[in-house]
């Protein structure tokens, strides 16, 4: 079997045996979503590569222990202990965290930081990062959205458009497999899909009604990274059909959905290029002061602690968005005492997220005698139809709308106890439907994270803090969204329809971004339109960090895009001996 | 396969917890009780797993709470999922019920029909609706629910779980009695 010989290739790989070279053509600070994409490109370029990752290994299937327990076999059934909960108040916030889970996030007490202000700072360290555990969605950004900063005056331009990006969408939708409908909406372009996951009855409703009553407004099939028919290129990675478990962050064991470990980092390892180092902390980037640029990067062992420093040509910053800002910052010299290529000290600024603030819910009757077949891996989607190409709200940006709709366990009865209790509790109830906001921010010079002054983590770094607030922007759009989305529940024909607002501190959308961002002038951006430095430009940045604004589409998607565009260029640059 | 090493896990995590809450019920000082080192002694375990089976009892379409194995569940989850005043609620409750429940019925409640069980629950239920969410029941009722729904036997019996359904359909007719989804 595939995945077999895969999981084998992986397992050699992977098996800790530090690596005897310490020169590579090619390093790349972290293992996560954006990081396994440029170990793939690189790698297949023929370029030698090293994965730093600073977690510990985690080798697809054989890694995933809870992959394949039932609810009745996990010590409390999912539910988290009290001690658990005790112990992690913050990272038992995060969306997917439970009892089967837990162990692809990090403990609270072992990575500390300093929040200014409230921000909570989800974390996964493990070869794969967070692409084990991610939400998945996959959409694409319009043009406006690289667009509307500049125009509408909340941001610089963006040195790149929609046109430059969009080849390496389709280059990155082809191979992590993504399914979904082309439903030829300006606001959410088209890619290359897989066959969409069904609506369910409802969910069919809720987009007809919404559709019939605005005109303009869609609620489509989700765009989300699982095989629903793989392709051969899927198949050469060992993976197979997502068979709709909906058990994605326990790792799959099938490799339905897209990871770094199921995907990228074996491909990549098939080249014979890579070598991944886990448990591999990176203090900072070394810059050559006599050569004029980047040399390597110096790593502390995880658990002995032990500096070790490795050498290459290039180095792609992959750690994380605000890891990456953390690395940069910390990497000094002579030239760049405040940070590697921070000649405009504006670095850790413009840090943004998505605002996950709000979500609403309502009833529906009239499909009782409609179910669906157990388990939806993925979303619809409510398009956004704010501020599109115009200005017309007394907010800036735009929000996507996560919504979905479910049948509730436990038909209506009067029984508090015995049979007939116990029967209506087995049998389904009412229909109801869901909403959520993933809402544009605005990235702002306050909104920032630096250096601690003095405390510093247990490997002698220092310690992030993070000083991010929502501003009047984010609130305004709050109530417009309530507005909206009470407003389109009811449309559909929902009854007690309630919308909310949590307060949730930014970060729990796990949407952080920026801090090292793209830009044309080098007076008021960090990287360029290619994600080099402009300072330091064998220094690559192309996870969150190097995001210029949020746009209100999922952002994992164009990480992975901006990789590998930028592997190319890098790729390009050293055949050409610019790099 | 690492199912192996996670029940080692468990056994361990429940080995852990083992010494405090032997502690907790020394301090409790119900020592006329055996200790199954949780919060629950055998004598309140089984009590709850009887009040459990008369919410949740057998019937043709499915096996019961205690078939399902439910006070063991409900000990477990309470010791290690639930605050000590919860904790402390339930131990109190559950003497107030088998005190009351023998004042009035002059019988353990094990020892009753089941129609009768069921009265003093609905009894006793009328009182906790009145007496609002502090009241005992609300939390033995939550125990009950959440343990027999999570069990094998209310997973797969009652409710339907399928753990690789292998695919996704939208939109399908409910069949008459069908089942809802775990």
């Amino acid at each position: 079997m595939l995945s077999h010989v895969a999981a084998t290739e992986c397992a050699r790989i992977f098996s800790g045996v530090t690596p005897q070279a310490t020169t590579f053509d090619a390093i790349v600070v972290g293992s996560g979503i954006s990081g396994g994409w440029a170990a793939k490109e690189l790698c297949e370029k023929g370029l030698k590569t090293l994965v730093l990752e600073r977690g510990r290994n985690v080798v697809h299937i054989k890694d995933y222990p809870t992959m394949n327990l039932n609810p009745w076999e996990l010590p409390h059934r999912g539910a988290m202990s009290r001690q658990q909960l005790k112990e992690n108040p913050l990272i038992s916030k995060a969306a997917g965290y439970g009892e089967d889970t837990a162990h692809f996030f990090v403990k609270d007490r072992d990575h500390p930081y300093v929040q200014e202000k409230p921000f909570d700072w989800i974390r996964g360290y493990q070869v794969g990062g967070k692409s084990i555990i991610w939400g998945r969605a996959c959409q694409r950004w319009s043009k406006y959205e690289f667009t509307a900063p500049e125009r509408q005056g909340y941001g610089i331009n963006w040195p790149i458009g929609y046109d430059d990006v969009a080849p390496w969408y389709t280059h990155v939708e082809r191979f992590i497999g993504v399914c979904g409908k082309a439903d030829g909406l300006e606001a959410m372009p088209d890619g290359e899909y897989l066959p969409p996951f069904d609506f369910n009855c409802v969910e069919k409703h809720l987009s007809d009604s919404v559709r019939a009553h605005y005109g303009n407004r869609y609620v489509v099939q989700g765009r989300w990274a699982h095989l629903s028919q793989p392709k051969e290129i899927h198949l050469q990675q060992g993976r197979g059909t997502c068979q709709a478990r909906n058990l994605c962050m326990r790792g799959c064991p099938y490799g339905g959905y897209f990871s770094s470990n199921a995907s990228t980092l074996p491909w990549a390892a098939k080249t014979g290029n890579l070598t991944i180092r886990p448990d591999s902390v990176v203090h900072s980037v070394i810059y050559d002061e006599a050569k004029g640029k980047a040399t390597g990067v110096r790593v502390i062992d995880a658990h002995t602690h032990a500096i070790t420093e490795y050498h290459s040509r290039i180095v792609f910053m992959n750690a994380s968005a605000l890891n990456t800002n953390l690395i940069l910052l910390n990497s000094k010299s002579k030239r760049f005492p405040n940070g590697l290529g921070n000649d405009n000290g504006l670095m850790g600024k413009y840090v943004c997220h998505h605002n996950y603030r709000t979500g609403g819910s309502g009833k529906i009757a009239g499909f009782e005698d409609k179910y669906f077949y157990i388990r939806n891996p993925t979303e619809c989607i409510l398009v956004n139809f704010r501020n599109l190409g115009k200005q017309e709200m007394d907010f800036v940006g735009g929000y996507t709308t996560f919504t979905g709709a479910y049948r509730e366990r436990g038909e209506p009865t009067t029984a508090r106890e015995g049979g007939a209790y116990k029967d209506a509790l087995s049998h389904p109830g009412p229909w109801g439907i869901y909403m959520y906001m993933q809402g544009e921010t605005i990235p702002r010079e306050e909104n920032h994270v630096r250096l601690h002054e003095s405390e510093k983590d247990q490997w002698g770094i220092p310690r992030l803090v993070t000083s991010v607030g929502y501003d009047d922007n984010s609130e305004k759009m709050i109530r417009d969204w309530r507005t909206e989305a009470k407003a389109m529940l009811e449309v559909a024909g929902c009854h007690d329809v309630q919308t909310h607002d949590n307060h949730q501190a930014p970060g729990l959308d796990i949407h952080e971004m920026g801090g090292v961002r793209m830009g044309s002038d080098p007076k008021t951006s960090l990287l360029n339109k290619w994600n080099q430095l402009h300072a330091c430009p064998n220094v690559f940045v192309t996870d969150g960090a190097c995001m210029t604004s949020t746009g209100n589409q999922s952002p994992s998607i164009l990480y992975m895009a901006l990789t590998a565009r930028a592997v190319n260029h890098a790729a390009d640059e050293m055949a050409r001996q610019n790099l | 396969m690492n199912r192996r090493e996670a029940v080692k896990t468990a056994t361990v995590l429940i080995g852990g917890v083992l010494v405090t809450s032997n502690g907790f019920l020394v301090a409790c000082a119900r020592d006329s009780n055996r200790s199954t080192g949780k919060v629950l002694s055998v004598d309140d375990q089984s009590l709850i797993e009887e009040i459990a089976d008369t919410l949740l009892p057998t019937t043709p379409s499915s096996p019961g709470a205690k078939a399902a194995g439910a006070g063991a569940a409900i000990n477990l989850l309470l010791t290690d999922c639930y605050e000590p005043d919860a904790q402390q609620r339930v131990v109190n409750g559950l003497n107030e019920f088998r005190k009351s429940c023998r004042d009035r019925c002059g019988n353990d409640f094990a020892s009753l029909p089941q129609k009768d069980r069921e009265q003093v629950l609905r009894d006793l239920d009328a009182e906790a609706q009145k007496a609002g969410p502090t009241h005992y029941l609300g939390l033995v009722r939550e125990l009950s629910l959440q343990a027999y729904f999570s069990s094998e036997i209310g997973m797969t019996k009652a409710l339907r779980y399928v753990m690789v359904p292998g695919k996704w359909v939208g939109c399908v007719p409910l069949a008459p009695g069908q089942p809802a989804w775990a």
